[in-house]
């Protein structure tokens, strides 16, 4: 099974409803993470990294940042003669209710698309993965279908979560629908899973005809019909389904071994890039453990932040365990605790605004503090 | 020959030159290549001051070690230059029916390549050169240059009169024409030095450019040989005036203080709307133990030393304990721990070894006049404890022990 064999064929709006603020006027595929990404740059970045030349990217609405930032698919390598990024958003009254229905209702496109495999994939993943080593397991247990899992608990925002019983020879014995997440170690199934398109359109129209909307369902039902089989990504993954999912995310930037893993030069990461300039900083700035993107004036002293592009922090502001995101403008002698502050943001001078550890405070796209 | 759709203006990009006063910093790559500002090469100025005034065609002139700048010009598409029709080319030299002949001055470089400006018949012809730090309006230019009815237009600079016998100084009527070229003048009449920015209506610059490609004796260079024809010739010359930044980068220190001018909030010099091509690096990392005082930090940076008064380009490590000051470390250096570095350019891929001293200030050298920037070239060495003064300039791809 070769790489170019595979679609890439991502969801856009993952959890969108679990994370409404940062989710508001975006897809969760465009949420700005990271300090200069998008949480769509990792699963394209993997893909392509993987060799995987086709993708299509389903967003039921608010996609206009998710267009603005992939664009023709460039930055990804996607836009060649022999490479392609096309946005799939539902047309002709069709809506995109449920996955059973989204997937039927993109067969036109599927069956356009040459590639023999469909590689189903969740925007709302953070991670560095070889799908390469999918594509080889899934060819040595001569599966027919393989998802992709990870052991531990269940993260945050995940209502009736799917998983596995394995076998050690990695075949699923069992697949649950649990009603609940709760604190023991699971073999979570996250959405992301290997398929010959033929399969997956044949189980679809199936479930479409026994009125089966539920796609959890037919997962189910495929086990003992199927080679059903299941990988675990071992590396860091991290599931955004909540704002302290998304705000644990940026803090375990300051791990280095997270950001080894993560930002592995072998296997870059792309993004939209803009020309910012280096980051400045100024002769009474103090910033300790943070990640800071370029484009950046830092006046006053960060601790434990994230910092995106373009951001200005004015003398004698005081910011810590703070997600600040791109040309946010934070005025001087402010003091501000974790706060997760969206982009285009004024936080006027001498403000102060207090979050706590287990809550951070959001503040709006384009507010005024 | 094959027409293109017009081009009101063209521009050529003079990059063929060794820029030898740069040291190991040009060893393996052309002067306008060199790293600059954090993240740019110099070429970056004038070809975003190219975009920035409208002008789609660019042709850079290459000739010496071209490979590290044909690699990052390529299809042109950060700078918007990757047009259907328009869009930048690397111009080499090249054989021909008659012959092959390298570009033997910066006029034959542009004779030798008559044909690429013709195909898009263009009204004007812009001349550049890739060693200066600028942001300018090529099209203000070009206005007066139409204002005036000039045959050719000199952008120009008041500099400083004790400076002044360093340049080429333009000596002018009140009107702004030109009525003398005086190079390097001992006693200068005036503080109006060239940039070296040219703009020729092309029907002349290409009637001059054939007749002294025929001359005998002609070193075929503009400054010399056509610029005086021209003036001879009582063709219509005029100087513009620029105001703004304006910094020649030939030297080292040159470069240095360039790069320096860069954390002085009193320059004006911004880089708002400078384009370059952009490593795919995550933002930079500053650790708990990092004190950072004015300073420019690129993506991919991992700081976990003091830096002071300093420019780190894309991928640069700062161990901890180690202290940087005064100096530009290019894409990808490592200052391992403990390590000093003072008034110097680190060029890329190069390691500092821990406890390493590289470069001094001012005050630790007993004889001033022999202070100078220290420079070490890319992919070298310095051993863990090493030593390397004021002034010094280490060659590219060398191991230096500690003494």
């Amino acid at each position: 099974m070769r790489s170019n064999d595979v679609l890439g064929f991502v969801f856009a709006d993952t959890l969108d409803d679990k994370i409404p603020e940062l989710a508001a006027s975006r897809t969760t595929a465009s949420v700005p993470i990271g300090g200069k990404y998008r949480l769509i740059d990792f699963v394209l970045s993997n893909m392509t990294n993987s060799g995987i030349n086709n993708v299509g990217l389903v967003a039921k609405s608010n996609f206009l940042s998710l267009t603005d930032h992939v664009g023709s698919g460039s930055a990804y390598d996607l836009s060649k003669r022999r490479s392609n990024l096309t946005l799939l958003t539902p047309y002709g009254g069709k809506t995109f209710s449920n996955y059973v229905e989204t997937i039927y209702n993109m067969h036109g496109y599927l069956d356009h698309c040459r590639e023999e495999y469909v590689l189903i994939s969740q925007g709302n993943i953070v991670t560095n993965f070889d799908y390469t080593d999918l594509f080889d397991f899934h060819s040595k247990k001569n599966a027919d279908i393989t998802l992709i899992y990870k052991t531990g608990r269940v993260p945050g925002g995940y209502d009736r979560p799917i998983t596995v019983d394995v076998d050690r020879d990695g075949k699923v014995s069992q697949v649950f629908v649990k009603p609940s997440a709760t604190d023991e170690e699971v073999n979570h199934v996250y959405g992301s899973m290997l398929v010959k398109k033929s399969l997956l359109m044949e189980e679809i129209r199936q479930a479409l005809s026994l009125n089966r909307l539920d796609i959890k369902r037919v997962i189910q039902d495929t086990v003992g019909k199927y080679r059903v089989y299941a990988f675990e990504n071992k590396g860091y993954t991290a599931a955004i389904g909540s704002i302290n999912a998304y705000f644990d995310f940026n803090m375990d930037l300051m791990k280095k071994e997270v950001r080894d893993e993560l930002f592995n030069p072998k296997r870059p990461i792309y993004t939209k890039v803009r020309d910012d300039a280096p980051s400045r900083y100024g002769l009474n700035s103090s910033v300790k453990n943070s990640i800071i993107a370029q484009g950046c004036v830092i006046d006053g002293s960060v601790e434990n932040c994230v910092i995106s592009k373009g951001v200005y922090v004015g003398e004698g502001a005081m910011l810590s365990n703070c997600i600040v995101m791109q040309d946010t403008k934070i005025g001087k002698d402010t003091n501000l605790n974790y706060v997760i502050i969206d982009k285009d943001v004024t936080i006027k001078d001498e403000r102060s605004l207090m979050g706590f550890d287990s809550y951070p405070i959001y503040i709006a796209k384009k507010s005024v503090v | 020959m094959q027409m293109f759709p017009k081009q009101e203006v063209v521009a050529m990009l003079l990059a063929g030159g060794q820029g030898s006063r740069l040291g190991v910093l040009t060893k393996k790559l052309a002067k306008p290549a060199v790293p600059f500002g954090g993240k740019y090469r110099i070429i970056d100025f004038p070809l975003s001051n190219c975009v920035n005034s409208g002008i789609e065609a660019v042709g850079i002139l290459t000739q010496y070690q071209p490979l590290i700048l044909n690699e990052y010009i390529g299809n042109g598409q950060p700078w918007d230059l990757d047009g259907m029709h328009s869009g930048v080319n690397c111009l080499s030299p090249y054989q021909a029916i008659k012959g092959a002949d390298w570009y033997s001055g910066t006029a034959n470089a542009i004779y030798q390549n008559i044909n690429y400006i013709d195909r898009y018949d263009p009204d004007y012809v812009v001349i550049l050169s890739g060693d200066h730090i600028y942001k300018m309006d090529y099209n203000k230019m070009l206005e007066y240059h139409k204002e005036k009815n000039a045959a050719c237009t000199i952008a120009v600079i008041d500099v400083p009169l004790e400076e002044a016998s360093r340049f080429g100084i333009l000596n002018t009527h009140e009107d702004g024409e030109i009525y003398e070229f005086d190079e390097k003048p001992e006693h200068p009449k005036s503080t109006n030095a060239s940039m070296g920015i040219y703009i020729f209506s092309w029907k002349e610059l290409r009637k001059y450019l054939t007749e002294d490609e025929a001359k005998e004796g002609s070193s075929h260079d503009f400054g010399k040989d056509v610029l005086p024809t021209m003036l001879e010739a009582g063709e219509r010359m005029f100087a513009y005036p620029f105001e703004g930044y304006w910094k020649d980068v030939g030297t080292i220190d040159s470069l240095w203080e360039a790069n320096m001018d860069l954390l002085d909030p009193n320059v004006t010099l911004d880089l708002k709307d400078i384009y370059s091509r952009n490593p795919m690096m995550p933002p930079h990392y500053v650790s708990a133990d990092a004190n950072i005082q004015n300073s420019l930090i690129a993506d991919g940076c991992n700081v976990e030393g003091n830096l002071e008064f300093s420019i780190l380009f894309s991928g640069v490590t700062v161990g901890k304990g180690a202290t940087v000051n005064s100096s530009i470390i290019m894409p990808g250096a490592v200052i391992e721990e403990g390590a000093s570095v003072q008034f110097a350019i680190v060029a890329e891929n190069t390691v500092i070894g821990k406890n390493a001293k590289v470069g001094q200030r001012p005050e630790e050298v007993d004889d001033r006049d022999n202070w100078g920037i220290a420079v070490i070239g890319e992919n070298t060495r310095i051993a863990d404890g090493a030593m390397i003064k004021a002034k010094e300039m280490i060659d590219t791809d060398t191991e230096v022990a500690a003494k």
